[in-house]
């Protein structure tokens, strides 16, 4: 058992049960409770086909190196784009990923539609719990087998690495649907944006080591430097944070002074 | 064209962030492959998180620079 790569699945997979998690409730609340559950159990089930298939032919048939060097590239291109929206949102620049604003709008949204809470069986509930489960179910499994594969070392095989991620991701979706079960919200006590950061930050220290051990980089201090990586990402966030904020500051202090002049121009023209 | 969409957004979403780090691979794959340039190998680590760095840099300043 490996206790970093639980810990890591545990908080990337955190972030896509909350958001498909989110789906399900809008659903079960605005529709029925029958619709959504078919539809996420229903996604669930072809997950579960897709990982079964596709994931042991990609840990018994690929070779480590290469799968580090795919899984890797991957990584950073998940930890990037999850890290530049978290950043964005902390310097003000982009609006805080709202996940109360995000189900009363699905809510509305379904409303329009004339959907009622019924006993009944909707396609679109189905189909709507289905698609959310199984794209975010995808980055679950994703996660987990990039993360296993790839920790795989001389006292843990990639079956283990794999089965630790998994317990990881697992305790992640029972933390989740408990909390959601409790609350009988969507998560809205749940920091997103800093899970999302956090996890942003992990997913790109591990892209980058594995990447680059994919490209024969050898470490100093072995796996601890994905430590040193962590520290590193954090630190030029922190920067790119104050760097960012400045300028929403500064294009602020821009539309404050603007107001008044295109007031007076107004004014000048009505004149 | 929707499918290759689709696994853009879901792989990334962003054309910096994808072009930067496939040149990077590039130059990664370049210093590892050809012997001429195999006295880089030991900064290419160095060279993996700089790009990265770099990559991230650019794709916030252009947010930032595009909204006015």
């Amino acid at each position: 058992m490996q206790w970093a790569v639980i810990a890591a699945a545990f908080l990337a997979s955190a972030v896509e049960f909350v958001e498909a998690f989110t789906i399900v409730l809008v659903v079960g609340v605005t529709i029925n409770w029958r619709s959504s559950l078919a539809g996420a159990l229903a996604a669930a089930a072809t997950l579960a086909v897709i990982v079964a298939t596709l994931g042991v032919a990609l840990v018994r048939y690929v070779p480590i190196e290469y799968l580090r060097l795919v899984v890797g590239i991957i990584l950073i291109l998940f930890g990037l784009k999850w890290l530049k929206k978290a950043i964005l949102r902390y310097s003000g620049l982009k609006a805080i990923h709202d996940e109360e604003a995000i189900f009363e709008e699905n809510r509305a949204r379904l409303r329009a539609r004339g959907e009622v809470i019924a006993p009944r069986f909707e396609p679109f509930g189905v189909l709507l719990s289905y698609k959310s489960v199984l794209l975010e179910g995808l980055e679950v499994a994703f996660i987990v087998i990039t993360f296993g594969s790839s920790a795989a070392n001389a006292t843990c095989n990639s079956t283990c690495g794999i089965g630790s991620a998994a317990i990881g991701a697992a305790a992640a979706g029972i933390l989740v649907i408990f909390a959601g079960a409790v609350i009988r919200a969507p998560l809205t006590k749940v920091p997103e944006n800093t899970l999302k950061f956090v996890v942003g930050v992990m997913l790109t220290s591990f892209g980058t080591f594995w990447g680059g051990e994919g490209f024969g980089v050898n470490w100093p201090l072995s796996d601890a430097f994905i430590l040193i990586l962590v520290a590193l990402y954090l630190l030029a966030s922190f920067v790119l944070v104050m760097i960012l904020r400045q300028r929403k500051l500064q294009l602020d202090q821009a539309k404050t002074r603007q107001a008044p002049a295109a007031l007076q121009e107004q004014a000048e023209v009505s004149r | 064209m929707k499918v290759i969409k689709a696994v853009y957004n879901f792989l990334v979403g962003d054309m910096i962030i994808l072009v930067g780090i496939l040149i990077t691979v590039v130059i990664l794959t370049l210093i590892l492959d050809v012997p001429g340039l195999q006295s880089l190998k030991v900064i290419s680590g160095v060279i993996l998180i700089v790009a990265i760095l770099t990559v991230l840099t650019t794709t916030l300043l252009r947010e930032a620079l595009g909204n006015k």
